[in-house]
Parts: structure tokens; C-alpha cells; sequence
């Protein structure tokens, strides 16, 4: 069994990071940030580095990014309003759609070659990526997005006021095939189990169900089947978390969970949170299977790569209430940790 | 301890002379086969295979090599997986877990014993006549019952007290094969099994699945907390050391230092050191240079809290905003945001 090891991005970006995917294929990942660039690494294997092939810049910060049908394409949105396709290889943009607010998260569905992306003016738009030229459709939401994430046939949107959607996949994709007038209706509509602000979603590559964290440092694992016995499954559990000293008085510091990843083999799921520590769980048999070293600050970003050997981590300092005033720069960093074999691995249930 | 009796059945003095496991109950022909069991059943690392000295060490080497924190001693019973006891052969084991174990062997001997002469119609042996069994005062199954409900609230107050104990988690298959014959039943865990928070607004009680008590795979409420300075607690009761190790020869390993070398990275500065005055190493440990026993209080808080502790705790959150997000606040930054460019 290979020792894991972990290393450190040598060219970060410079400020905060927004969001983070890996390629469908290659060991190359990409980082988008709030200072208004997109970045493209590499992976060396066995070299224990990532290497910077490219930095993409738009107009404004980029909010969250993601690869396409393959590793030279990717969609990025951010506080410019627009979302873009974005050609790794020439470097091109191509504007797909504009919203009237900031676009928060950006989404692509492999399996239905779907592009979904959530903006703040409460609506996401569906594009069919194997047809640009269709026009995308408008689908209005209750509430602001803050997350959003996509299984093999579901998606998900996480919105203020604790709103939950779930949308059918294949439902959209005809949708926006047949260029509807009426937007699909979400095939459930759910209220978070979490009493505070939604920070994150992601989903269980068995397309079985999804967890959410709240920034109340807690994560919840709920189920997408309805029926009673499945939902009965579901459950929460309070996490990063400090105790204070005592000299300040004692109690506990509750950090805001800033990142979710399902890992895409073992259906263990890691939790990046604003105490700078990242951790897995085995979502089944409901325990911690492992802590890593706390990093320099918040962890604002995670995720598994496809084969789910690497960990990327992005850390950032946290926004917390109060700031007027907020920097990423100079403290903005990438960790690759190259997991051991069975590193990943839940005990199972029981 | 005197010659070797060649005798199908041991004394009992033989019995309670046997060094044992405190991870997982199972004993020993003598003290260095204990020792190098528990370094391949307890302290070996999962990533690289190394076999470390104690759970201690194993937390360092984690920490240091692999940038992990050690969650629990592997293939322990339940209760027993913990890092806030150091343990090293038979030193270090709680002196009210010593006593349940040789009250254990104790029960069955005699259990033994008068199922023999129950089976052959001779009378026990032993009682009228052998002196060291003599001494060894055989309580009834009720005695026996009241005498470790005591140990048990005894130490669940130590526990409470010093609060730094590790949620116990399922032991291994290999391991649970490994464990001797199951506790009598008057034996239940010391120690309560973390339930999962109970927590959730908008979810019906039974929507959190009850840990059963043969699995207690709680999720761990928190993840390690850092050392706090000065905490109440910080210092766990010095474990008993046992009596007299048997078996121990001339040719025994040393107690190893709890750290090799530098610190664990974060933590202050680490004393190195050598020599083998085992007490000094057991203060040192107790002094604080522990980050998992440390790092455990907070989990063990909140255990606290879960387990239904009334006492309504300072929670500080650090982002509160119930409506809108952080982006959503950087994003009215003048250093992010966004103006649309007079038509171009
Ligand atoms: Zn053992
Ligand atoms: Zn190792």
C-alpha cells in the first residue's frame, strides 16, 4: 500500500477560491477564483506536483467553473452575469447565457449533456451542451441559490429560506429539446434539514441521494426516494466544530461548512469547513473515517477526481460575520492529496 | 511466580498471571508475545505498515508522515478503542479495568470448576485445601454485579471527569475474531455510546437512526478540536500501573518515548526524552504534549451535549447570517464587484 501523500499547488491563484472540478479523464483539474481567473493544472503522476498550464481570465470574479464533455472544455459563471463555454486548448469564451444577477454555481450533467447554471436572480438556465445553438431554457426558483449539484439523473438546488429542488435530469434535458414555454416543474420540493443557510450540496454517485451543510457546522445525508422507509434513513450530524478556550469563556466555535465531495467510488464523502480541516465519512455506516491536518484556513473548495485517487482542496481565509473587509491574497493556496488505495474506503454499514 | 504446574487445568494464580490485551481482551503466554501482538493488531499503520509502539506514537507517525489524525486504536472491543489512555503491554491499563478483567477470569475459573465437579462428582479443588485461591475472596454472581456496577460508575465519573475519551467505534472483524470469550453479562459498556445529535429542525424524532449497542458507529460529533491551553480535564488521570508486570524477563522492550523526535506540527514544543523512567513518560504524556487526548475533549463536549446534557452551551458561530451568503457579501466588496461597462 502506497503511503498517501499530500503536496501543495505551486502557483495558486491570488485570491479566494470559488470552486473546483477535475476532467473527466486526465489527472488536470480547474480552479476558479475571485481574482477573475480560471486555472487549468496538471497533475504529474508520481511527481508529487501540479503544474499550471493555464490561466483563463474573464471580466469579473469567476464563481464556479467545471469541465464539459471532455478535459479541453469547461463552463464558468461568475459576477459578470454571464455563463460561458470556455475551450481550454485556444483559450476562447463563448458567452451561452446572461442573468440579470451574479451566477453562482455551474453544473454539467455528462450523462444528458446538460449545462444547468444558478444565478441570484432566482433562476437557473438549462442549456443542451451537445447543441449550443438551442436555446437555453429559464426556470424560475423560489429563492436565491447558494448550491447546486448533479447525480446521475437528479439535480439539486439548495436556496434560502431552506428551499431544496430536486429536478429530474432526463425531464430537463426534453425540456430544453423541445424548447418548452412552460418550465418543468422540480420533481420534489423539499425543506432543508438543516435549520441554517445551505452552503453546499453534492450528491451520491450511486444516484441514490445527496448531502447538505449548513453554516452551522453540521451535514446532512437525505435520500431521494420519498418513500417513508427512505426517508426515514435520512439524517444530520453537527461537525467542524472547536471548543473555545476557556479564558474566552468556553463553548463551542461553529464553523460554516464550506465544501461537500462524494468520493465517485467508494460513496464516502469528504467535508471542507471554515476551521480548515477537511474530513471523510463513511455516509452508510454514519461514522468519521478520517481527519486530515488542519490547513492554514478556511477550506473553501473540494473535489474527488474521477478515479478518485486525488483529493483537490482549496484554502482560503473564510469570510465571517463582521468583515468589512475581505482578502484572499497571498493566502490563497491548492493541496493535491493522492489518496492510498483503500484511504477512501467505508467499512460499510452496521 | 513459582514452577510451572503440568496440569490440564491451571491454577488460578496462573490464570490471573497471564498478560493480557487491553485492546482486545486476549492473553498471552508472556509479555513480549503481548507486546508485539499489539503492535500488529493495534499500533500498525493502516497507510504504510509501519508498527509503532503505542497508540501515541501511532497518532504522531499518522500526523507527521501522513497528515492524518488517528481516529481510534484498530481492532479494539468497543470502549476500548481510545486514545486518551496510553497503553504499552500491560502498563497503562485503568486499574478498575484490570480489576473487571481478573473478576472475569475469576467468575470462570470457579464457573469452570463446578461445572468439572458437576460433570466428575469430586469436589472443587483447591478451595480447602491450595492457599492462593484461598485468599481470593469468590463472590456470588450478584456481588460480582454490584461490585462492577461500582467500577463502572467509578470509572464513567473518572471518564467524565477527565473527559478526553475517543467515541468507541465497531472493531474489525479480524478483531472481534480475535476477542476471547464474551464479557459475562453483567458487564456493559463503561461508558455510553455517542448517539448521533439529535438535532435536525423539521425531522421527526425516529428520523435519526438509533445506534443499536452492538454497533456503535456513531458518527463522531466533531471533529478534533485543538488543544485548548489550560482547559480543566487537560490532565487524564495517571493510569494505575499494574501490579508487578508477570512474566516480565530482563530481555523486555523499553517503554518507548510517546514522540520520535520533533512535535507534531502545530503543537508546542516537545520535550525529547530518553532514558527509561516509565512514570516520567506517563506525567510527560499527562502534562499535555498529547494532541489526541486533547484533541478529544472537544469531541467528548459534545458527546456531553448529545447524550442529552441539559446545560445550555456558549455556541459562537462564525458566519450568522441566516439569509445571505458570504459570496453574496464579497460580492458587494468594492474589490469584486461587478459594474456593468457603459455600452460598448
Ligand atoms: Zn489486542
Ligand atoms: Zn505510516
Amino acid at each position: 500500500m502506497a503511503p498517501a501523500t499530500q503536496f501543495e499547488v505551486a502557483q495558486p491563484p491570488n485570491d479566494a477560491i470559488s470552486a473546483i472540478d477535475f476532467a473527466p479523464e486526465a489527472p488536470r483539474f480547474l480552479v476558479s477564483s475571485w481574482d477573475k481567473n480560471v486555472y487549468l493544472y496538471e497533475i504529474a503522476s508520481g511527481s508529487e506536483q501540479a503544474t499550471l498550464i493555464n490561466a483563463f481570465e474573464h471580466r469579473a470574479p469567476v464563481l464556479s467553473v467545471c469541465f464539459g464533455a471532455n478535459q479541453d472544455e469547461a463552463f464558468t459563471a461568475g459576477m459578470d452575469r454571464q455563463v460561458k463555454k470556455l475551450n481550454l486548448v485556444t483559450g476562447e469564451q463563448t458567452v451561452l447565457s446572461k442573468h440579470s444577477e451574479p451566477v453562482r454555481c455551474v453544473v454539467y450533467s455528462s450523462e444528458h449533456s446538460l449545462l444547468i447554471s444558478a444565478s441570484w436572480d432566482s433562476t437557473l438556465h438549462v442549456h443542451n451542451a451537445a447543441n449550443l445553438s438551442q436555446p437555453h431554457i429559464t426556470i424560475p426558483l423560489p429563492g436565491k441559490p447558494h448550491a447546486l449539484a448533479a447525480s446521475r439523473t437528479k439535480l439539486v438546488v439548495a436556496m434560502t429560506a431552506r428551499l431544496v429542488h430536486i429536478y429530474d435530469l432526463p425531464t430537463l434535458l426534453s425540456a430544453v429539446r423541445s424548447n418548452t414555454q412552460t418550465p418543468p416543474q422540480p420533481w420534489q420540493q423539499r425543506e432543508s434539514s438543516l435549520k441554517f443557510l445551505t452552503r453546499a450540496v453534492a450528491c451520491m454517485p450511486n444516484d441514490a441521494g445527496y448531502a447538505t451543510s449548513s453554516i452551522e457546522g453540521r451535514v446532512a445525508v437525505e435520500w431521494f426516494d420519498d418513500s417513508a422507509e427512505s426517508q426515514a434513513r435520512k439524517y444530520a450530524f453537527k461537525c467542524h466544530r472547536q471548543a473555545a478556550p476557556e479564558a474566552e469563556g468556553g463553548g463551542d466555535i461553529v464553523y460554516p461548512v464550506n465544501a461537500l465531495a462524494f468520493h465517485p467510488i467508494y460513496g464516502t464523502f469528504a467535508s471542507g469547513g471554515g476551521d480548515g480541516t477537511v474530513a471523510l465519512w463513511d455516509a452508510e455506516a454514519k461514522r468519521r473515517m478520517r481527519q486530515y491536518q488542519r490547513f492554514p484556513d478556511s477550506v473553501a473548495a473540494l473535489a474527488f477526481s474521477r478515479d478518485g485517487r486525488y483529493l483537490a482542496i482549496g484554502v482560503c481565509p473564510g469570510f465571517e460575520t463582521g468583515m468589512e473587509d475581505y482578502s484572499g491574497e497571498g493566502r490563497t493556496k491548492v493541496f493535491v492529496r493522492e489518496l492510498g488505495e483503500t484511504e477512501a474506503k467505508g467499512k460499510g454499514a452496521k | 511466580m513459582g514452577h510451572k504446574k503440568k496440569r490440564s487445568h491451571p491454577d488460578l494464580e496462573e490464570l490471573l498471571a497471564r498478560p493480557w490485551c487491553y485492546y482486545c481482551e486476549r492473553d498471552f503466554e508472556d509479555l513480549k508475545l503481548l507486546i508485539s501482538h499489539q503492535k500488529a493488531k493495534h499500533f500498525k499503520c493502516e497507510r504504510c505498515g509501519k508498527r509503532l509502539n503505542t497508540a501515541g506514537g501511532l497518532s504522531v507517525h499518522m500526523n507527521q508522515v501522513h497528515k492524518e489524525t488517528l481516529q481510534c486504536v484498530e481492532n479494539a472491543l468497543p470502549n476500548r478503542s481510545g486514545l486518551d489512555i496510553e497503553i504499552f503491554g500491560m502498563e497503562g491499563v485503568p486499574e478498575d479495568i484490570l480489576q473487571q478483567h481478573n473478576q472475569r477470569i475469576i467468575q470462570n475459573f470457579y464457573q469452570a470448576q463446578a461445572e468439572r465437579a458437576a460433570a466428575t462428582g469430586n469436589p472443587p479443588r483447591g478451595h480447602a485445601v491450595q492457599g492462593p485461591a484461598k485468599k481470593i475472596k469468590y463472590e456470588t454472581p450478584e456481588e460480582l454485579k454490584k461490585r462492577l456496577a461500582e467500577h463502572r460508575a467509578k470509572f464513567a465519573a473518572q471518564k467524565a471527569a477527565a473527559a478526553n475519551g475517543t467515541a468507541p467505534q465497531v472493531p474489525q472483524a479480524d478483531g472481534a475474531a480475535a476477542a476471547p470469550a464474551p464479557f459475562p453479562a453483567a458487564q456493559p459498556p463503561a461508558y455510553p455510546y455517542p448517539a448521533m445529535p439529535p438535532t435536525v429542525p423539521g425531522y421527526p424524532a425516529a428520523a435519526i437512526p438509533p445506534f443499536p449497542p452492538t454497533a456503535p458507529a456513531g458518527v463522531y460529533p466533531a471533529p478534533g478540536a485543538p488543544p485548548v491551553p489550560g482547559a480543566p480535564g487537560a490532565s487524564f488521570p495517571l493510569p494505575a500501573r499494574p501490579p508487578g508486570a508477570p512474566g516480565a524477563g530482563a530481555a523486555l522492550p523499553q517503554r518507548p518515548p510517546f514522540y520520535n523526535g520533533a512535535g507534531a506540527p502545530g503543537e508546542g514544543p516537545v520535550q525529547k526524552v530518553g532514558g527509561d523512567d516509565i512514570d516520567q513518560l506517563i506525567r510527560m504524556a499527562e502534562a499535555g504534549i498529547k494532541p489526541q487526548a486533547q484533541q478529544q475533549q472537544g469531541e467528548k463536549k459534545e458527546e456531553g451535549a448529545a447524550a442529552g446534557e441539559k446545560k445550555k452551551k456558549e455556541v459562537r458561530m462564525v458566519y450568522a447570517d441566516t439569509e445571505v451568503s458570504p459570496e453574496e457579501k464579497m460580492a458587494l466588496l468594492p474589490r469584486y464587484r461587478w459594474v456593468e461597462e457603459a455600452a460598448a
